[in-house]
């Protein structure tokens, strides 16, 4: 080391949520903290569906959602489910679930949101380095002392990688291994711009509140499923599929989401609107599994996407809350002192993120029913529509008209028990 | 050394129908030019031991930009602050930055790019030689100080020509005038300790006609190419083939 270089006690590596949470963090606890970054503002780079849980932004900050640029506060849900061309929506409405009059959810544009985020980490006196990519880790006598950037070398008492979900330094720390296209699904998403009056009219919410919709039967039969969620001036649609079926179903991701936009479920949601942007994004799928045996080593810890903490229930993914709070035990277990794995583990027991994991960890059984993806949508939209259907016929007994659409999908009972066992065990 | 802080081309968006331009959701950076006018200046003010200034006229968002001419070299920063909703032509431009480089003591050497990479107009630089009174060389690709005297080497098409002229001097440069490196870890960490000030526009003390655009914007449209859009659907594999090879014929592609 030159003599003109200084030391820092922290580097992290990656301004998304669980680097900005744990920069944050540390630096209000006084540490000397740099965060780098890869894009060249932070939130350039970093893609997620948009909804954000704001119990995740309170744990960093009390007071942190109010201060926030969020888009809209997520007051409606819908659950769709569909083929080729119909629909049926179950939508929940109601006060909002959280304490006081904070949403329990919100959705967010990364762009703008990280920019905010990591700014309110400058003020706090983190040194925000963007446009730079670590290129390796520092290693001496099996310790992390530092990073590789562009040739030059930076030291640090510990780094930090919160690099996302492909994180090579994680890899590189010996860590994880490769990731399998089993463990992660591939999402695709598009912000389309539609006036707030527009969304405002066609999700029936008020001015600042807004609709996340999921939706199921959309991926030709392939492992996935869609959303919606309204921000305050666009819409974000996305798509998220099982990246190793998608080469047997012979379409693309891209080609499903374009099937998508033109449903007649969706078509008149977006209506006039124009695409503003398109993003893509691994998703890991494989939930507490997929997390790794050992968090951290001598003067190094993962955290966020890194670590594996995302859960993908089906009916809802959720990636920054835990990178939020993730950041927040990374910072916490530095700040503590001593054998850097058990302080984390111990930080993170106590935010309640491993317990949350492992409490979805059979979600992984049940989102591997294959019937889920086309059949059963197909065969609830018969049964439903059959129920709605009236004529001049007497009409038959409901268990006849499910029965019926059993024999009419091809789903023996003994299939729908089983996928029923696997789903009463998973969840 | 000047620069502009400007909307990304590349994330401008045109209306295909009324060929509006809108830069609402465009990102915003320093000209992509004058990021090789600062590598010539660093080079040039470390080559006679002088410190170099940045200077930017613009909008409050051009923070970020004075954080990245810091990380490339910059030793200090001075950004004057528009008025919001103020609009400067090049006349208004010019008298503002020189106001500000009157401010600034013992100025030797400015630099400017030879045009901004949103306006393009080649106007700044010479119209502040010509207010500051001071012997102006344009298109320079390459420039060397000694003493009290600048040699600089100017680009006239496919010919070079070197002049040379007393300091202080304006001198527009070209972009090969140096590359423009990615700034490394250090120089990024290093730009946050950097000093910068903020001048508001009103503290120049300049009179009201050296500050009112003398030019008006009255429309701003997308180029958009205009096509033939000749479609060749009817008939036999051949006749189509035959048409196309007529048509690209007729216009002079094929001979």
């Amino acid at each position: 080391m030159s003599e003109d270089t200084e030391a820092v006690d922290v580097i992290v590596v990656g301004a998304g949520l669980a680097g900005i949470a744990c920069a944050y963090r540390l630096a209000l606890a006084g540490r000397s903290v740099v965060l780098v970054e890869r894009g060249t503002t932070a939130g350039s780079k970093n893609v997620s569906g948009g909804r954000l849980y704001t119990y995740a932004l309170e744990a960093v900050e009390p007071g942190l959602t109010r201060a926030a640029p969020f888009e809209r506060a997520v007051v409606r849900e819908q659950i769709v489910m569909m083929d080729d061309d119909r629909s049926m929506t179950v939508s929940l409405a109601g006060p909002p679930a959280a304490a006081g009059d904070l949403p329990a959810s919100v959705t967010v544009l990364r762009s703008r949101f990280d920019a905010w985020f990591a700014d309110r980490a400058e003020a706090a006196g983190v040194m925000l380095a963007t446009g730079i990519r670590v290129d390796s880790l520092l290693i001496e006598d099996g310790r992390v002392v530092g990073i590789m950037a562009g040739g030059e070398e930076m030291r640090a008492g510990v780094v930090v990688a919160a690099d996302g979900v492909n994180s090579f330094l994680a890899r590189e720390a010996g860590l994880v291994g490769e990731l399998s296209a089993h463990a992660v699904g591939i999402g695709v998403k598009e912000v389309i711009a539609l006036d707030a009056a527009t969304i405002e009219d066609r999700f029936g919410v008020g001015p600042g509140e807004g609709a996340a919709t999921l939706m199921l039967g959309c991926t030709a039969g392939v492992h996935g499923g869609a959303f919606l969620y309204t921000n305050s001036g666009s819409v974000s649609l996305g798509i998220v599929v099982s990246p190793d079926q998608m080469t047997a179903s012979g379409t693309t991701t891209h080609g499903m989401l374009q099937a998508l936009k033109a449903h007649p479920a969706l078509r008149p949601l977006i209506a006039g609107g124009t695409t503003l942007e398109y993003a893509a994004h691994l998703v890991r799928e494989d939930g507490w599994r997929g997390v790794p045996k050992r968090l951290a080593r001598g003067g190094f810890l993962v955290t966020g996407e890194a670590a594996g903490f995302v859960l993908n229930l089906g009916y809802t993914v959720r990636g920054m809350d835990l990178a939020l709070v993730s950041g927040v035990a990374a910072a916490e277990a530095i700040v503590a002192g001593g054998d850097l794995e058990t302080a984390y583990r111990a930080a993170l027991d106590r935010s309640g993120l491993p317990a949350t994991m492992r409490a979805a960890d059979g979600y992984a059984d049940l989102m591997g029913i294959e019937r889920l993806y086309r059949t059963y949508p197909g065969l609830v939209l018969d049964v439903v529509q059959s129920m709605f259907t009236v004529d001049a016929r007497a009409p038959r007994p409901l268990r006849t008209q499910v029965r019926a659409a059993m024999r009419a999908n091809h789903v023996p009972l003994r299939a729908v028990l089983r996928d029923g066992l696997v789903g009463v065990r998973s969840i | 050394m000047c620069f502009k802080w400007v909307a990304a081309e590349g994330e401008l968006r045109v209306d295909p129908a009324t060929r509006a331009v809108d830069a609402s959701s465009a990102r915003r950076k320093i000209s992509d030019y004058d990021r090789n006018t600062i590598e010539a200046a660093r080079v040039a003010a470390g080559s006679i031991g002088s410190e170099l200034v940045g200077l930017t006229f613009g909008g409050p968002d051009a923070r970020t930009g004075i954080k990245d001419a810091l990380a490339r070299g910059v030793d200090r920063a001075v950004h004057v602050v528009a008025d919001e909703g103020a609009r400067a032509d090049g006349h208004v431009t010019a008298h503002v930055l020189a106001a500000q480089v009157r401010r600034l003591e013992d100025v030797d050497l400015v630099l400017c790019t030879e045009g901004a990479s949103d306006t393009y107009a080649h106007e700044t630089g010479p119209r502040l030689g010509e207010l500051l009174g001071w012997p102006v060389v344009t298109n320079v690709r390459e420039l060397t100080v000694e003493g009290r005297t600048l040699r600089a080497v100017r680009v006239l098409g496919a010919d070079l020509e070197t002049v040379e002229c007393d300091l202080p001097a304006l001198v527009t440069v070209v972009p090969e005038v140096a590359p423009a490196p990615i700034p490394g870890l250090r120089s990024v960490l290093g730009a946050a300790k950097k000093p910068s000030e903020q001048v508001p526009v009103a503290d120049l003390g300049l009179p009201a006609g050296a500050v009112t655009a003398r030019t008006t914007v009255t429309s701003f449209l997308g180029y958009v190419a205009a096509r033939r859009r000749v479609v060749l659907a009817d008939g036999a594999a051949q006749d189509k083939v035959d048409a196309l090879v007529a048509g690209l014929a007729q216009d002079g592609v094929l001979r």
